[in-house]
């Protein structure tokens, strides 16, 4: 219910300075939940076992201190990413990392590891020459200099990192041949490939949260006015100084420039910039970028064509909720939710708010449909790392978020704001409606964690999408889904020619049973995260689809009745070059 | 004394609702009143059933109850206590209002375009034509829902989410021109609004930390004399910082341009009583219980002042009302017994 201007200045007159700073330094806006109706009764035939452990993912991932978040940075966590860097078509895992004020701490690492094809995986950190111990924050995984190899860009708090992939198990910290050290220290989030130009050459966009300095920030407790819900918390992000998003053009020859002011990336008021996502929202074949922000209007480049962009988020309707309150944006997805083949929009926010869904209505203009939806049910969570995912192959994208609190301390005097909450999963119900599952989609979603990056993707080849999460000061969670029910779907893996080879950018759109669903290759998505760059369709009882494919030079290509349950290969102005059964 | 004694009393009862449980419809109505009042919606909502427990007839705490039951998202029951009191009274402009806000919410957009349209000749609150229009707009009828956006920003021009919507609107329609001045006016209010929350928390920092001089400064940055929302909040935090010669200015003009204002009179009533000058406080807390009239702690303040004003046969009976309204409140009821008394004695 919101409340008129002036109730809210009569709550505030009423509360005084208790009410004021009851909400910290975070936008939420003090939602109540909408009432659950009556569940559906319909199976979900997907099952998420956490193996993690059983699959060799032991290492905790080091986030600041185990009891405590003094500083905004220790409370933001980072991100996963799946990737399959030797490509050998098996999809590995590179988790990043943060460490503790007072010191390095043994083990804390980026780390890579290499599926083994049989449910587990081995470190192989050290022989890829990915050990660094550091404030890692987001990563984005792609080819960006058309090797064949994918490569990892990481954002970080004081310095980014670019590390070239040679191609034989090893990577090269190349970020200053490459032109991106930048002077002074700067706190890099949300980061993504883009070829903003269509060159064929993947470049960088990177979005940056706020001007850090543990010397300069008072640590919990240390300033009254950080506060949540009368108990001291860090400080942030609100009360301390935005920082502008950077564009990077990629020159071809391994360097990049820096094309921020050129581009009218600039020219933007600068805001807490957390995930940012390329895609082509509007259809018009030139990429979009799409900045969730913390607590201030998250924000919308519109992707002019000819090299610079114009930020839209407030006209595509992409910058704030429908009521026109800026909420705190920390993960978010891209997906055709419903299935009438443009991409929507999925951001999660802070607990007391509810996440935000976007339909896609064309030319750039975007619906707030959360509430009628059925996601308003669930406001109890701060939310992070999410995707819109078909998890149990019905043809109907899902909605899947982490979550996590960021300050610890609350807990102990509000047991409601627990520090570590479930996992929330919405099952697509058609129609525009969603339900959600508390305990109906195995026990992985309703353990309790302080995760922050998911990334999706099938680390185990047999035909559904499973979960990598990062939870801090824990091991990673891996939730494999155990599907049941025999629903057909087909992956697609796009290989870019005139394209970049990573085929950043492109649009699918999937026609089978009735529906057109559209999927993007994305760089980078969820909370500062990246996953499968494979194309995953859930098809129901379809068992042929067609395929219209925009591939990001602009060129399209459409192929009739394909086959269900498999993965094809399709190559940029060739057609499909291979098709693989799992299992087979 | 004894009625200086007395009047610090009943301030206090009015400043501080005690919650001892007493029985009776109106005492559970008056306390939910005074709960909402406060923002206290689910302790509202249950002295609403307490009232409605003893008397399930009673239309006003059943229309209360579903108020609350909206503010606290149990829309399905605030539904079916709207139908109930439809049956009870009869057809009313307010419950017709709130049934189509819930069907709004649960995305019935028809049903919600044909309620809150019969409201558009009278509509019960300002609001009204804002929520028409978004009705309009998610029904997918653009053009009708910009007029009612367009209306609603004539009725309550300082509301930012209707400037939102409007500029969605407009930028909907291809009308750029108008959806940047309307996006400039959502900025501005938007803006507006934040830095009035900033404002407001400074000035109560500096009521609670600095001399009233000085704290002046710092919360007459939130001075617009052609906002009366604002002055009353600023008359608010300066009364209730102590400093209640510096709120009546703010609480003045806010009347003066806003008589429609209970806050603003109701505040305006405390703070001349907060200083003694009941002659004064009379008006003030008359036209706030003329508009609010179920309110308790206007009610009693009005009972107090025509006390101290000796006017014992007009404090009676506004006495009687707010022991009606709380008959949990000692100080009040010992005050209508003497008072009571000498009545009889005459």
């Amino acid at each position: 219910m919101l409340y008129s201007r002036r109730e809210i200045l009569l709550v505030l007159a009423a509360a005084g300075v208790c009410r004021a700073q009851e909400l910290g330094g975070m936008a939420s806006r003090g939602v109540k939940p909408q009432p659950r109706g009556k569940p559906s009764g319909l199976p979900f035939h997907a099952r998420f076992t956490d193996i993690a452990a059983r699959a060799g993912l032991r290492h905790p991932v080091i986030y600041g201190p185990p009891d405590r978040m003094d500083y905004i940075l220790e409370s933001m966590g980072c991100g996963v990413a799946f990737l399959d860097y030797d490509n050998d078509g098996w999809l590995d895992i590179f988790l990043l990392s943060g460490t503790r004020r007072e010191g390095p701490v043994e083990g804390a690492t980026n780390r890579l590891y290499k599926n083994n094809r049989d449910g587990t995986f081995t470190d192989v950190t050290q022989a890829a020459g990915l050990l660094r111990q550091g404030w890692a924050c987001g990563v984005t995984v792609a080819d960006y200099n058309n090797d064949g190899f994918e490569d990892l860009f990481i954002t970080a708090w004081p310095q980014n990192i670019l590390y070239r992939n040679n191609g034989d198990g090893t990577f090269t910290d190349v970020t200053q041949a490459a032109g991106l050290l930048h002077l002074g220290n700067r706190w890099g989030t949300g980061c993504t490939w883009v070829d903003y130009d269509r060159d064929g050459r993947l470049d960088l966009f990177v979005s940056n949260y706020l001007v850090f300095d543990f010397d300069k920030i008072p640590p919990t407790g240390k300033d009254p006015r950080c506060n949540f819900k009368g108990v001291p918390v860090n400080c942030g992000p609100r009360g301390l100084v935005p920082e502008r998003p950077m564009l990077y053009h990629n020159n071809g020859d391994g360097t990049f420039t820096d094309v921020t002011e050129r581009s009218g990336i600039g020219a933007v008021t600068p805001g807490f910039g957390l995930t940012a996502v390329a895609a082509d929202l509007d259809s018009d074949g030139w990429q979009e970028i799409y900045v969730a922000c913390d607590s201030t209007p998250s924000m919308l480049f519109h992707n002019r064509g000819d090299g610079t962009f114009a930020e839209r988020g407030m006209q595509s309707g992409l910058a704030v909720n429908e009521d026109g309150n800026e909420q705190a944006g920390m993960g978010v997805a891209i997906g055709d939710f419903d299935t009438d083949g443009r991409l929507g929009v999925l951001k999660t926010h802070f607990c007391e708010d509810t996440v935000a869904l976007y339909r896609n209505v064309g030319r750039l203009d975007f619906d707030d449909v959360t509430v009628r939806s059925g996601l308003g049910v669930e406001t109890r969570y701060v939310s992070w790392g999410n995707g819109i995912v078909d998890l149990d192959n019905d043809g109907l994208p899902d909605l899947f978020w982490v979550t996590g609190s960021v300050f610890p301390e609350v807990e102990q005097k509000h047991p409601e704001f627990a520090h570590k909450t479930p996992r929330v999963l919405f099952r697509n119900l058609g129609g525009g409606r969603f339900e959600e599952l508390l305990d109906a989609a195995g026990p992985a979603i309703a353990e309790p964690h302080t995760s922050r990056g998911v990334a999706f993707g099938d680390f185990d080849n047999d035909g559904d999408i499973d979960i990598l999460i990062m939870n801090i000061n824990e091991p990673p969670s891996l939730l494999r889904n155990d599907l049941v029910g025999g629903a057909h779907w087909l992956k697609v893996k796009l290989v870019g020619t005139r394209s970049n080879l990573s085929a950043v950018g492109a649009v699918v759109i999937a026609a089978y049973g009735g529906r057109r669903q559209a999927q993007a290759v994305l760089a980078a998505s969820g909370y500062l995260s990246c996953g499968d760059k494979r194309l995953h369709f859930g098809l129901g009882e379809a068992s042929t689809v067609d395929l219209e494919i925009a591939w990001p030079s602009g060129s399209r290509e459409q192929l009739k009745g394909v086959r269900a349950d498999q993965l094809v290969t399709v190559k940029e102005g060739a057609g499909i070059i291979r098709q693989e059964r799992f299992g087979a | 004394m004894i009625r200086t004694v007395a009047a610090s009393l009943l301030l206090v009862a009015g400043a501080c609702l005690a919650h001892t449980q007493q029985s009776s419809v109106e005492a559970h109505f008056g306390r939910g009143t005074q709960l909402m009042q406060d923002h206290l919606y689910e302790a509202a909502a249950n002295e609403f059933e307490e009232a409605l427990a003893l008397d399930p007839a009673e239309p006003r705490a059943r229309f209360q109850y579903a108020v609350c039951l909206i503010t606290l998202g149990r829309n399905d029951d605030a539904r079916s206590q709207f139908e109930q009191v439809r049956k009870q009274t009869g057809d009313s402009r307010y419950v017709t209002y709130y049934l189509g806000r819930l069907d709004l919410l649960a995305s019935d957009f028809p049903s919600a375009i044909k309620k809150l349209a019969s409201l558009a000749q009278d509509p019960p609150f300002p609001d009204t034509p804002f929520y028409l229009g978004v009705a309009y707009i998610s029904a997918g009828d653009l053009r009708a829902g910009t007029k009612w956006l367009e209306r609603a920003a004539r009725l309550t021009p300082r509301d930012y989410r209707v400037h939102y919507r409007l500029a969605r609107a407009y930028s909907s329609a291809g009308r750029e021109q108008d959806a940047d001045r309307e996006y400039a006016l959502y900025s501005q209010f938007q803006n507006e609004h934040k830095n009035t929350e900033d404002a407001a928390r400074a000035c109560t920092e500096a009521l609670r930390t600095q001399p009233q001089s000085a704290a002046r400064e710092v919360c007459y940055r939130m001075f617009d004399p052609n906002d009366p929302e604002k002055l009353t909040l600023l008359g608010q935090l300066l009364g209730d910082g102590g400093a209640y010669t510096l709120a009546l200015d703010p609480l003045q003009r806010a009347v003066g341009l806003d008589p429609n204002s209970f806050a603003a009179w109701h505040d305006l009533g405390l703070t001349y009583f907060r200083l003694q000058r009941y002659a004064d406080a009379r008006a003030p807390l008359e036209k706030a219980v003329a508009l609010r009239p179920a309110f308790y702690g206007s009610v009693v303040l009005l009972g107090g002042t025509l006390y101290m004003l000796g006017d014992d046969d007009a404090a009676l009976p506004v006495l009687e009302r707010a022991l009606r309204l709380n008959p949990s409140d000692a100080e009040t009821a010992a005050v209508v017994e003497k008072l009571r008394a000498a009545h009889a004695k005459k």
